[in-house]
């Protein structure tokens, strides 16, 4: 066992962890934030990506002992006072999901992109996903609810 | 299996000289997935991802020192690779995914050795070396020599891969791969080619290394001796294309990927020739 320190959604945890836990085991057993998904366990699927220090990171590949001291944003964390992220509103009025099993990883991995980017392009936007599986929606919708998400940021 | 975050290289060569069966993880997007499949089972997993003496790009006078946890994204947002030196840039562009690019190192791409690694066909045309250090001992090694002669030239145990360095090149960098739309798609081709030209627009310089075309990535030698000294235009890159076709001949001789290859070259050698014109 070893102790790490991990800010999740911007709460403070001090852990005893077994040593060859995952981030995404972190998350999903200890703290519960189930919101991260497993799919393929190799860094193919995308469904348990978690922003980490600023960067979408596939949490399967990433030993927890390495996230010491690191600031994570799961789906959780995005909910501000009651509000939706931007994100997750145009996902529901884009009709972007069905299963909703990728939901939770593309959804972060729009977030970190947008959190950069200028006035994307749908290209852009593809290629800020492309590290994201969706078996059911086809992609074009999980791309137009990005476009909105970013409309809705900067009040366009 | 105990995991241990390393503060310094210091610290985690001493770590490496403490214990038996250890590796290092540095973003863990080979490694994690080789221990999960069973193929390494080490005792004690040394992390270097918040070394921050190893995730450093520094200009030195002439020379370009990478830091061997430097990521994809932090060469993609650098701006030292800019102008002749962007296909190394392109090359980190075209790897995996923005979660592989933000975690997965220069230093893990050229230790895991994979002959897709895609970092190491241009560091070959820059003609870099890597720096290994241990504990008592510090050796500089050509990339090439690193994976033509790997009995020799390969890293040891108690060796951790500090540095990645080479010279300001005169030339243009390029890079092509196949299969530029599918983003995770492994590159199974990539071609790096530095090429300087003269006022004649003569071949005055040339170093051109491949990946996938044979067991490691390597040195495309009878291709430099082709093009050196020859006025650069469509007709050279065309007789190029066939130059290095007829090598691909011998060295995949009986391979069932042959055809296949042989064809998908051309327009990844088009791509990276016709870009030095640029
Ligand atoms: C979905 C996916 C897509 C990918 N796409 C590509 C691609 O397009 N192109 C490509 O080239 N690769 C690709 N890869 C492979 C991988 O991401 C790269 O090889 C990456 O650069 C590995 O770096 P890392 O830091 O993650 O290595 P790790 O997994 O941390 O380490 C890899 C190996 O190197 C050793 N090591 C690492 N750093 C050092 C060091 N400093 N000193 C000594 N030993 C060290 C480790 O012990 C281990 O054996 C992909 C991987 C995945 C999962
Ligand atoms: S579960 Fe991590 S990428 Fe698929
Ligand atoms: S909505 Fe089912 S996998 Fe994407």
């Amino acid at each position: 066992m070893i102790n790490i320190k991990l800010n999740v959604n911007g709460k403070d945890y001090s852990l005893e962890i077994e040593e060859d836990k995952r981030l995404i085991d972190v998350l999903r057993e200890d703290l519960r934030f189930t919101g991260v998904k497993e799919g393929c366990s190799e860094g193919e699927c995308g469904a348990c990506s978690v922003i980490m220090d600023g960067r979408i990171v596939n949490s399967c590949l990433v030993m927890a002992v390495q996230a010491n001291g690191s600031s994570i944003v799961t789906v959780e964390g995005l909910v501000k006072d009651g509000e939706l992220d931007p994100v997750q509103r145009a996902f529901i009025e884009k009709g972007a999901t069905q299963c909703g099993y990728c939901t939770p990883g593309f959804i972060m991995a729009a977030r970190a992109f947008l959190n950069r980017a200028k006035d994307p392009t749908r290209e852009e936007i593809r290629e800020a996903i492309s590290g994201n599986l969706c078996r059911c929606t086809g992609y074009n919708k999980i791309v137009d609810a990005i476009e909105e998400a970013y409309r809705y940021e900067k009040g366009i | 299996m105990i995991v241990k975050q390393a503060k310094s290289v210091e610290d985690a060569l001493e770590l490496l000289s403490h214990y038996g069966n250890c590796k290092i993880i540095a973003g863990g997007t080979d490694i994690i997935i080789q221990m999960n499949e069973k193929k390494v089972q080490p005792k004690v997993l040394i992390d270097i991802s918040k070394v921050e003496e190893l995730k450093k790009i520094e200009e030195d006078g002439d020379f370009i020192k990478i830091g061997s946890a430097v990521t994809y994204t932090d060469i993609i947002e650098s701006s030292i690779f800019e102008g002749n030196l962007s296909g190394f840039k392109k090359a980190c562009r075209l790897v995996g995914s923005p979660q592989i690019r933000n975690r997965g190192t220069i230093g893990g791409n050229i230790v895991n050795a994979s002959p897709a690694a895609d970092s190491v066909p241009p560091l070959i045309a820059l003609g870099a070396t890597i720096i290994l250090e241990s504990k008592n001992n510090i050796r500089e090694v050509k990339v090439e020599d690193y994976f033509s002669h790997s009995e020799t030239f390969g890293i040891r145990e108690y060796e951790i891969l500090t540095a990645i360095r080479f010279r300001k090149p005169k030339g243009v960098l390029t890079f092509a791969k196949l299969g530029l739309r599918k983003a995770l798609a492994i590159s199974r081709i990539s071609i790096a080619a530095l090429v300087e030209l003269d006022k004649d627009n003569k071949v005055s310089f040339v170093r051109i290394a491949s990946g996938s075309i044979g067991r490691y990535p390597m040195r495309e030698h009878e291709l430099e001796e082709f093009l050196q000294g020859k006025v650069f235009d469509d007709a050279v890159i065309d007789e190029a294309v066939k130059v290095l076709q007829g090598v691909m001949d011998v060295r995949l001789a009986n391979r069932s990927s042959l055809p296949y290859k042989r064809r998908a070259v051309e327009a990844v050698l088009k791509e990276a020739l016709g870009e030095v014109r640029k």
